[in-house]
């Protein structure tokens, strides 16, 4: 669910091998390594785009830092990275907080050293998709730490690949386990209850659960980003876009001007959706086995649905523009598409940069303000959690794992990556930093006199206190109407009534997986008609046929003219001039 | 001092070495997944259900179109081009055949990057605007940009190779220059041809990168095939793989075998 797989392409392209971006920091002759296999962009990389550089320098509107006359950094006080931050950061690490930015990974290093009294190496590398890092996994590459999402969690544990979370890394008494301590009380249920999921076995017969094997680290949903601009150009009114939920994947409307995924996954839950829409319309939002269902229907991989599916897919396939992984974003900016399906994250990341004036290649591009929804009919939910594959080095593995559960390395993450933290934090911090970044106060900021609109509260209730919260379990922050509409703070933090209409989705088992797999390459493939397919081998055999001619020409004698009148045809004999 | 002395067969060690672990037990491995189902059972239904499945069979072929198409547009570009060269008598056509191979120098994917931003620039003019959907007519476009330079070497040095002597011989008894074309440079230059058309056809085969990027993942080529394969399924990649080996196989036992070929495969640059 990452922003930068063009790199993975192009070295699979060169060579099936992993991309092994390794960044390893800290070490020392007796340090003990930690070896972690992640997302591609999916830390927080230190110096300049990270959380605390840009909030403790003054940027130009490129993002860049702007330099004073002697060529130094200007710095400048955040309401964020505030004194208390300072004071944390100092706290923790033992030392004060370098305004450059340092990097999370060696950050961990040091406070392991300081807090374990031993040194620790990270050896830090990355993956494109969960089907690479399965593979890694399955050909016995070793490593303590994984980052795969929800469906995969579940397919490693049930093939007993996994090992349990400690029973003492749950104990909330403990004021060094923070990710219980700070963890959102709404992701603690989902990974209590597989996200509504099945229950499966694991190869002991044992009921697994994410909780147990699995602590959280991002999340969020898939949607649609589009240019209102564009389509107002095209006399199509944005409010249509909800009417017409997953279809415009089939509106002729779109034609060439909308992308999907270019991976079974995405797609075919996406087709599921143009498919079924109907019947998802009509299921009843309040029932209690409203989530069951609409899981099950977004999870349905029998023969008979994929049968009805296909004829969408080919359909979705003659609509739209590209199959993409990464180039979607920046096609958006750029404006040669209307639509992008995308991943929450990647929809906050292209929401910044239209805004920015910029596209991803840094032309200039006209300015233009993108937006994201989600269908009303349901759409797709999902978790990426840290694993520990058997035979980790578990106590160093719950060390990470813990470390990066802290509210403020939270943010850090996720301002870097723009994927939203299942943290919530003890004291709410993480609402401080949704307010930080979304929050409206438009009283500060216009003249009396001026018109503004009016800012509505965000409800973020189910974050911090659970789905099921009490009535005076309430939290929420100030904002724009149109964030909290349709904008980067409506992509970040879904409002609960996008959860209560999303699936998460499931994994294939074996014979499903080879269904889906055949099915998408029948999709991904060119269907030539069978007399296509007959022209085809018999040009390619007159060709090869050509080729025999000329390479035996010379017994052939092809390149000789037939003798002239009177003249014969002699065999030729070799010379000799002895 | 006595150097150590090695007999032939100890430094042939090293190779046998390289060719056992890189190249036999790789085929082997890929034979074993090919003819194995998931529970590593001996098994023939990979080769059945590749064989019974149009989609299958109409990608080779959609590959092997691909392939041609590209190799021929190759072949026409570049065969005047390294005839000019070869034949003139200019100081500095070595600049002019290097403009030519320069690109290749260039990291490959940076390459399809540019000619996909190109490309992006030319159909925001509306007269192009049908570019963007010209997914095909890209990944042609793409592959042969990067694969001409191996389709010039090989002729160029060829060409080269062929005896002055024989143009004058030619012209002393007659012959215009097309009956001189036909009947010695192109008879002549035939291996270099032939192994122009080998290191073009086969790379267009499978570089799924440039489908990729310029044919916005739409167009799909065997090498795609492959690779979505290893994904989930590595017995039907195998199987796959195994295929395209044979296709190869074939293409090189039509293309080899040319006199003075082995002058011509390691060129000159």
């Amino acid at each position: 669910m990452k922003k930068k797989r063009i790199f993975s392409i192009a070295l699979a392209g060169a060579m099936l091998l992993p991309s092994l971006g390794l960044l390893s920091g800290c070490g020392g002759e007796d340090a003990i390594t930690l070896r972690v296999y992640n997302w591609e962009e999916y830390i927080d990389e230190g110096g300049k785009g990270t959380f605390i550089f840009d909030e403790l320098h003054e940027l130009d509107e490129n993002g860049d830092p702007i330099r004073d006359e002697h060529g130094n950094h200007i710095h400048i006080k955040s309401d964020i990275v505030d004194d208390e931050y300072k004071a944390w950061y100092e706290e923790t690490m033992g030392h004060a907080l370098s305004e450059e930015g340092p990097r999370v990974l060696d950050d961990f290093c040091e406070w392991y050293e300081r807090t374990h009294g031993q040194k620790i190496r990270v050896e830090y590398s990355t993956f494109g998709t969960n089907e690479d890092m399965y593979n890694e996994i399955v050909l016995g590459n070793e490593y303590d730490l994984l980052c795969p999402s929800d469906y995969m969690i579940m397919k490693l544990a049930s093939e007993g690949r996994l090992e349990r979370y400690d029973e003492s890394f749950f104990d909330e008494t403990n004021p060094e386990n923070y990710y219980v301590r700070n963890v959102s009380p709404f992701i603690a249920e989902k990974f209590a209850t597989n996200g509504g999921l099945n229950v499966r076995q694991d190869p002991d017969g044992e009921d697994i659960y994410w909780r147990d094997y699995a602590a959280g680290y991002m999340w969020g949903t898939t949607g649609f980003v589009y240019n209102p601009a564009a389509l107002e150009a095209a006399g199509i009114p944005e409010e249509e876009l909800e009417e017409l939920g997953w279809d415009v994947f089939t509106d002729g409307r779109f034609k060439d001007k909308i992308t999907a995924k270019d991976n079974v996954r995405d797609t075919y839950f996406a087709a599921l959706g143009v498919t079924y829409q109907e019947e998802l319309m009509q299921l009843d939002k309040s029932a209690d086995d409203y989530i069951p269902k609409l899981t099950a229907i977004f999870n349905a991989t029998d023969e008979e649905t994929i049968g009805t599916v296909e004829p969408t897919l080919m359909d979705i396939k003659r609509n739209i523009y590209s199959f993409e992984t990464d180039t979607g974003k920046s096609d958006m900016v750029n404006g040669k598409i209307w639509l992008n399906y995308a991943w929450s994250g990647d929809a906050v990341y292209a929401l910044d940069l239209a805004e920015s004036g910029k596209s991803e290649d840094g032309e200039d591009e006209a300015t233009a303000y993108l937006n994201y929804f989600v269908p009303e009919a349901g759409s797709n939910l999902f978790f990426d959690g840290w694993v520990m594959p058997k035979g980790a080095n578990k106590e160093a593995a719950q060390a990470f794992v813990n470390f990066m559960s802290m509210p403020q390395n939270a943010m850090r993450n996720s301002y870097y990556i723009g994927y939203t933290s299942v943290i919530a934090g003890e004291e709410f911090e993480m609402l401080d930093y949704a307010d930080y970044l979304y929050g409206y106060y438009p009283e500060d900021e216009f003249e009396e006199g001026e018109e503004y609109d009016e800012p509505v509260d965000y409800d973020l209730s189910y974050f911090f206190f659970g789905e099921d919260h009490g009535p005076d379990e309430y939290i929420s922050i100030p904002a724009e109407p149109k964030q909290a509409e349709k904008r980067q703070l409506f992509a970040q933090f879904p409002t609960p009534e996008v959860i209560a209409r999303s699936a998460v989705m499931d994994y294939y088992d074996e014979e499903a997986s080879i269904r889906i797999n055949e099915l998408w390459s029948r999709v991904k493939a060119e269907s030539l008609e069978p007399w296509t397919i007959v022209v085809i081998v018999v040009t390619v055999l007159a060709i090869v046929g050509g080729v025999l001619l000329l390479k035996f020409g010379d017994r052939l004698d092809l390149f000789r003219l037939p003798p002239k009148k009177g003249y014969e045809k002699v065999k030729e004999e070799p010379v000799s001039y002895d | 001092m006595k150097l150590p002395r090695f007999s032939r067969k100890t430094l042939c060690i090293p190779y046998a070495v390289f060719l056992l672990f890189f190249v036999i037990v790789p085929m082997c491995v890929i034979l074993f997944y090919a003819f194995t189902d998931r529970q590593m059972h001996l098994s023939f239904s990979n080769f059945l259900r590749f064989f019974s499945d149009p989609t299958k069979l109409s990608t080779i072929v959609y590959s092997i179109v691909i392939a041609l198409i590209t190799t021929v547009i190759c072949l026409l570009i570049a065969y005047p081009v390294a005839l000019i060269l070869a034949r003139s008598k200019l100081k500095k056509k070595f600049v002019i055949l290097m403009l030519f191979v320069l690109p290749m120098w260039i990291n490959f994917v940076l390459r399809v990057n540019a000619i996909r931003e190109f490309f992006n620039l030319l159909s925001q003019a509306d007269a192009m605007s049908g570019l963007s959907g010209a997914n095909i007519f890209k990944t042609i476009v793409g592959m042969v940009y990067d694969f001409l330079p191996f389709m010039v070497l090989p002729l160029y040095t060829t060409m080269l190779k062929i005896d002055e002597s024989l143009y004058e011989a030619s012209k002393d008894l007659g012959a215009g220059p097309v009956t001189t074309f036909f009947r010695i440079t192109l008879p002549l230059s035939m291996p270099g041809i032939m192994s122009g058309v080998t290191m073009v056809f086969l790379p267009s085969m499978t570089n799924y990168v440039v489908s990729d990027m310029l044919g916005n993942a739409k167009v799909t080529i065997i090498g795609k095939f492959i690779y979505e394969y290893f994904g989930s399924d590595w017995h039907m990649g195998s199987m796959v793989a195994l295929v395209l080996l044979i296709v190869v196989f074939v293409s090189t036992l039509l293309t080899g075998g040319f006199k003075s070929e082995e002058n011509v495969r390691g060129t000159d640059l």
